[in-house]
Formats: C-alpha cells, sequence, structure tokens
C-alpha cells in the first residue's frame, strides 16, 4: 500500500496496520472479510473505524488481537504495535500483549461478562493476569476502577453477578475490566450499539474522561456517524472489507470526497431538516463470495461511469485526506484520456497485485 | 442480614458528574453467592427432602458402624430370627446377626463406593470432555470416538472381568472398575457444553483480555458447565450403587462376612418366601439412595447457577 502518511515510524506512533488481509476459506469460497487494509492509530489518538454490517470493522479488530479462528486467517500484512510485528511473535507473547497493551471491549455487554463470576471478580482477576499483584491488591484495584468508571457504591457493586446489573452497568463493567491494566490502545467494538440513546451519551461521555485520563489511544469501531462525530479525530470509512475514504473527522464530514461516505452521510437524519423521506444508499452489500469487478462501490454509486470496471485508485485527494475512486481530487469525473489513464491504472495495478492464491 | 438500602441519591458520596441521578440504582439488596444458593434451593421442594432424607441415611450409615464396631457381622443362633428389640429394630436374620446394624454398614459401604466411583468418573469425564469440546477439531474426532467405543462395550461384563481379575470382594478394585466404565455420560456432557461456550461472548472477552487456555477452560468454561456436571454426578452416584448391588448380588462385589446391600438382597433372596420383609429393608434403601440422589442434583443444577433468577 502506499505510504501517504508522512508521520509513520515516528515516536508517536502506536499502531500501524499495513496492507492487512484477512480471508476466511469457507465451503463455498474465499470470504475476503479484511481485503489490504492500512492505517495508523498514534498515542492518545481515536480512530472511529465507520462502515455497514459485515464491512471487515470487527474482522480488523480481531485481526489485530490475533483472534481470528478458523476457518479464517490472516493471509497478509503487518500489524505492527510500536513497531513490532505483531503477526510474529508467539502466541504467549500475543496473550502478554491482549489486556495489557491493547485491551478490547465489546458490543454486547449483556453476554461479554461471564454469568457466573462477580464483577469485582472478574476485573480482579484481568488485573492478576497482567500484574503480579495479591488478590486483595487486584480486589481494590477493581474496587477502584468501578468507582473510575462512575458506578456508585462500588465496593458493593464488586459483589454483584452480571445479571443484577442493567445494560448500561455492564458495559460500564466491562470498560472498567478493559482499562484495569492501563492499556495504551482500547478498541472499542460499537460499545454503545446495544445500549438505549441516554445510556449511549454516558457511556461515550465516560470514555472521553477515561481517554483523557489514561492517555491512551482508541480504535472506535461503530456505524453510528453520530458517535463518530462525538468521539473520534480521524475517520476511516471501509466498505467490503476495504477502506473508502480515510481522512480527519471535520473533513470526512465537511468535504467526503468518496460516493460511499456520501451516501452514508446523507443516511442520517439532521435536526431541523424537513424530509419527507430519509436518503439511503440503494441496494445492498455486495455478496462477500461474488465481488464485483472493479469498484466494489459500482453498483450502488450514483457516481459509476464505464472506467469504474477497473479497481479504482486509492490517493490523496487533499491534506491527510485519502479516498479509494476514480473521482478527480476535486470529485469531478476524470478525464478518460490516454494521458490521464496509464498512471491511474498502474497505480491500481499495484492494488491487484497483492492478491495471493 | 446486609440489607443496605440505597439511601436517596442525596445520600451518595464521590459520584463522578458523569452518572446521572436517575440512572440504574437498583433497590435490589446485595445477596452473597451462598445466600442465593440457599434461596433457590429451597424452592425446590423434593430436593429439600430428598437432602433431609440423604442426611439422614448418612448420619446413621456412619454413626451405627461406628458405635457398634464389628456388631454387623456376629451370628448367634439364639437370637436366630429373633424378634424386633430396642437394640435390633428390624430383628435378627437367620445367623441371628442384627438386621438394622447389617443394613446400615451395608448403606456405608454402598456409599463410599458410589462417591468414590463418582470422583473417578467426574474426573476422567471432565477431563475427556472438556479437553474434546475445547479443541475440537480431530481431538475432538478422536477422543469421542474412544467414548463411543467405550459405549458399546457390555458394562457390567467389563466389570465382572476387572473383578474377577484383579480381586473379588476387594472395595477398591469394585470403585475403579466401575469409575473406569462409567465417564462417558459426563464426558459427553461436558464436551457439548464446552462446543457451546468456546464461542461464547465472555469466553471471546476472556481471549481479548489476555487470558490463556488453561485460565480459559478452568475459570471461564468449566464453573458455567457446572449444571450438566453436578446432574452427571448425581446420576453416577445412583448409577453406581445399584451398579455394586448387581456385582455383590452375583458375588463378585463385596462378600459376607462384610456387609453391602447387594449381598445383604442375595442373603435374603433364598429367605424370600418364608420372611420376605428381609428382602425389603436393603431393597428399600437403595431406592431411597437413588431417588434422593436425583433428587438432590436436580435441586443443585437449579440452585448453583447463577443465572437462574429467583422469580418475583
Amino acid at each position: 500500500m502506499q505510504q501517504t502518511d508522512p508521520r509513520a515510524g515516528t515516536p508517536g506512533e502506536l499502531l500501524t496496520i499495513e496492507g492487512l488481509k484477512t480471508h476466511f476459506y469457507t465451503q463455498e469460497g474465499t470470504v475476503r472479510a479484511v481485503d489490504g487494509v492500512s492505517f495508523e492509530i498514534r498515542d492518545g489518538q481515536t480512530l472511529g473505524v465507520v462502515g455497514e454490517s459485515g464491512c471487515g470493522k470487527s474482522i480488523t479488530a480481531m485481526s489485530v488481537l490475533r483472534l481470528i479462528e478458523r476457518p479464517g486467517r490472516i493471509v497478509d500484512g503487518k500489524v505492527m504495535l510500536r513497531g513490532k510485528d505483531m503477526l510474529g511473535v508467539s502466541e504467549s507473547e500475543m496473550r502478554d500483549i491482549r489486556g495489557n497493551q491493547i485491551s478490547m471491549i465489546f458490543q454486547e455487554p449483556m453476554t461479554s461478562l461471564n454469568p457466573v463470576f462477580t464483577c469485582g471478580d472478574q476485573i480482579a482477576e484481568t488485573v492478576e493476569l497482567h500484574a503480579a499483584v495479591g488478590r486483595k491488591e487486584a480486589w481494590a484495584r477493581a474496587v477502584e476502577m468501578l468507582t473510575q468508571v462512575g458506578i456508585p457504591e462500588a465496593a458493593r457493586r464488586a459483589k454483584q453477578y452480571p445479571h443484577q446489573l442493567s445494560g448500561g452497568m455492564r458495559q460500564r463493567v466491562m470498560i472498567a475490566m478493559a482499562l484495569s491494566t492501563n492499556p495504551e490502545l482500547l478498541i472499542a467494538d460499537e460499545p454503545t450499539t446495544a445500549l438505549d440513546v441516554t445510556i449511549q451519551a454516558q457511556i461515550l461521555e465516560l470514555m472521553k474522561a477515561l481517554r483523557e485520563r489514561n492517555k491512551m489511544a482508541i480504535m472506535l469501531i461503530t456505524h453510528d456517524l453520530g458517535v463518530v462525530a462525538e468521539m473520534a479525530d480521524e475517520v476511516v470509512v471501509m466498505y467490503a472489507g476495504k477502506v473508502m475514504e480515510r481522512a480527519e473527522v471535520n473533513t470526512i464530514y465537511e468535504r467526503p470526497h468518496n460516493p460511499y461516505t456520501k451516501g452514508l452521510l446523507s443516511s442520517i437524519p439532521r435536526m431541523g431538516e424537513k424530509r419527507e423521506r430519509l436518503e439511503v444508499i440503494k441496494g445492498v452489500v455486495p455478496n462477500p463470495l461474488n465481488l464485483p469487478t472493479g469498484c466494489l462501490f459500482k453498483r450502488r454509486c450514483p457516481y459509476a461511469m464505464p472506467v469504474c470496471d477497473t479497481p479504482p485508485p486509492v490517493r490523496s485527494v487533499g491534506p491527510g485526506h485519502i479516498s479509494r475512486c476514480w473521482l478527480t481530487p476535486a470529485g469531478e469525473p476524470p478525464l478518460i484520456g490516454e494521458d490521464a489513464l496509464p498512471e491511474m491504472a498502474d497505480e491500481s495495478a499495484q492494488e491487484l497485485t497483492v492478491m495471493p492464491r | 442480614m446486609d440489607r443496605v438500602e440505597t439511601p436517596d441519591t442525596k445520600g451518595r458520596t464521590a459520584v463522578p458528574a458523569n452518572v446521572s441521578e436517575s440512572e440504574e440504582i437498583d433497590l435490589t439488596p446485595i445477596r452473597t453467592y451462598w445466600q442465593l444458593v440457599r434461596q433457590r434451593f429451597v424452592r425446590h421442594r423434593l430436593a429439600v427432602i430428598a437432602l433431609v432424607a440423604l442426611a439422614i441415611l448418612v448420619t446413621l450409615a456412619v454413626v451405627v458402624p461406628l458405635a457398634t464396631g464389628d456388631l454387623y457381622q456376629q451370628t448367634g443362633f439364639a437370637r436366630s430370627r429373633g424378634p424386633a428389640t430396642l437394640e435390633a429394630p428390624l430383628g435378627y436374620d437367620r445367623l441371628g446377626i442384627n438386621l438394622f446394624v447389617r443394613l446400615m454398614k451395608g448403606t456405608q459401604t454402598s456409599l463410599i463406593i458410589g462417591l468414590a466411583a463418582v470422583l473417578i468418573i467426574v474426573g476422567i469425564g471432565t477431563l475427556v470432555g472438556s479437553i474434546a469440546g475445547y479443541a475440537g477439531g480431530w481431538l475432538d474426532n478422536l477422543l469421542m470416538r474412544m467414548v463411543d467405543v467405550v459405549l458399546s462395550l457390555p458394562v457390567l461384563f467389563i466389570i465382572l472381568m476387572i473383578v474377577a481379575f484383579f480381586g473379588v470382594g476387594d472395595v477398591r478394585v469394585v470403585i475403579i472398575a466401575i469409575g473406569i466404565t462409567g465417564w462417558t455420560l459426563a464426558a459427553r456432557l461436558i464436551r457439548a457444553e464446552f462446543l457451546a461456550l468456546r464461542n461464547a461472548d465472555f469466553v471471546q472477552a476472556a481471549r481479548a483480555l489476555g487470558a490463556g487456555h488453561r485460565r480459559i477452560i478452568m475459570r471461564h468454561m468449566l464453573p458455567s458447565a457446572m449444571a450438566p456436571l453436578i446432574v452427571a454426578a448425581a446420576l453416577g452416584v445412583a448409577d453406581s450403587v445399584v451398579t455394586e448391588a448387581a456385582l455383590s448380588f452375583l458375588g463378585f462385589g463385596i462378600s459376607p462376612p462384610e456387609a453391602s446391600l447387594g449381598n445383604m438382597l442375595t442373603g435374603a433372596t433364598t429367605l424370600f418366601l418364608r420372611d420376605p420383609i428381609q428382602v425389603f429393608y436393603p431393597g428399600t434403601v437403595l431406592i431411597l439412595i437413588v431417588l434422593c440422589a436425583s433428587f438432590l442434583g436436580d435441586g443443585l443444577r437449579d440452585a448453583l447457577d447463577p443465572r437462574q433468577k429467583i422469580a418475583d
């Protein structure tokens, strides 16, 4: 993939993903769930990863933690944590990284906690796992964490079982557990999707506050553009396993380049706007077993042109802003002349060559 | 009781500002795990009755033989078929042996065999089942075919062979023989539970937070698989006691002068026409143990599972 980011390799660099490919080898064929994804997260930065269901957001996160199970496999690419390729380390080193340097919270607070242990037990267990502390200290830390995530009467709550808490409380417990080891990176996989709106806002506020306090980076996976606007510094838009657009959060909302991003944005209701119907992106996500040739979005794209049968280039369309589309940086249809095409086709050819098996 | 009522929201201290006051302050008093277990168990009427009956039986089976020494094998023709007295509530048999004392000694033997065999059953079953269910793939296949092989064997004959070969009448041999042939059900139950748990969200979460295989199995999966294990154990006790009785009845288990429910039954059958009540005593105790074990297992399964909510 191309190196558009001049900061790569700088000390602030926490996680770098380069050309990550995670494929699932099913009976019906190969599903390229993640197909050449690249991005990086700097210390303390919040990166929003946005896309529809099944676009590979969660698989990307699981790949970072190397939690992909059969029939899936990471087939190519690099996942560098502080310059060290995590795809090369041993499983026991990986276990040390999980929960310690990188923590994760999940979408379903209802089922992500072990039902047979008290909340305090579970947090204490995670603490014990990664720090050389005794049971008592670990428990104290658990209570401290519960207080930090805003659970009233933490000492008492710690003795309760997950089923005795509400969804919002459970998500707080999950967050407390994930943060109990002071990770440098928190991967939050749709942390608020299962919660109702008022609780959502509280959880987001909490995550913001904890981010400031612990100086950690967050990789926020969501399909909710409102959540991204609220939280993220930078946004990666994914579609069918590929990054469609990447930019600073303001750029994404004010000057989106990719038609897919535009489609996503226009399907959010806006306050004070009178409309009969909400706009939608027509069509459905393509069948991962039978992806179209060329641009994966072309069948649903209002700008689709003949050239879209050729895989579009990934290119810089502004400062820190890249997009995978044939549209020119200004958003115009490309001049399909003899002079314009070969250079672009070259770029896209690079994309095509790295497809093993 | 540690019933702590949550006071009015103003009464709380040090609550971070981002918790809205209205949020989720539920007033459920906190009960400890064992308080909850007791509460759930008590709701199972049959299980409570079974527990009481079993407690009485176990107490008698422990105390009576201890207090009477070798009285259970002392014969005395003067007392032959003597009537019930205060020292011998069930009377005497043909050889003048105190029937009540012998019955209790036999119950003790049977319970010891049942419990010890179940330890082996649960041990092997859990080991095989959890490895198969957690690992999956070829290992799972291999282990489960092994289970199929054991299942296809005629168990009683295998036990008879083992006992005949390694020592008739030896309690330890009987225990091991029953144990190593009876673990298949437990293994299958644990495996099935593990297959389901392997993809549970909380197991994924534990993995994402850096837990290793052993920790995931021991801390996260086994406790959740407890319910079927307890049922398997309860059924195992009942099964083992019956198997021991069958063995002794056939003369391969515990032989006189040692007492077991099985050999008491054998002794009684020869008198069946003249004194049928002698079959009734060990038979009743046997049925009682089997029934109590199953009911208790049922009750414990529900009580120990923290997911079970107490209704109302």
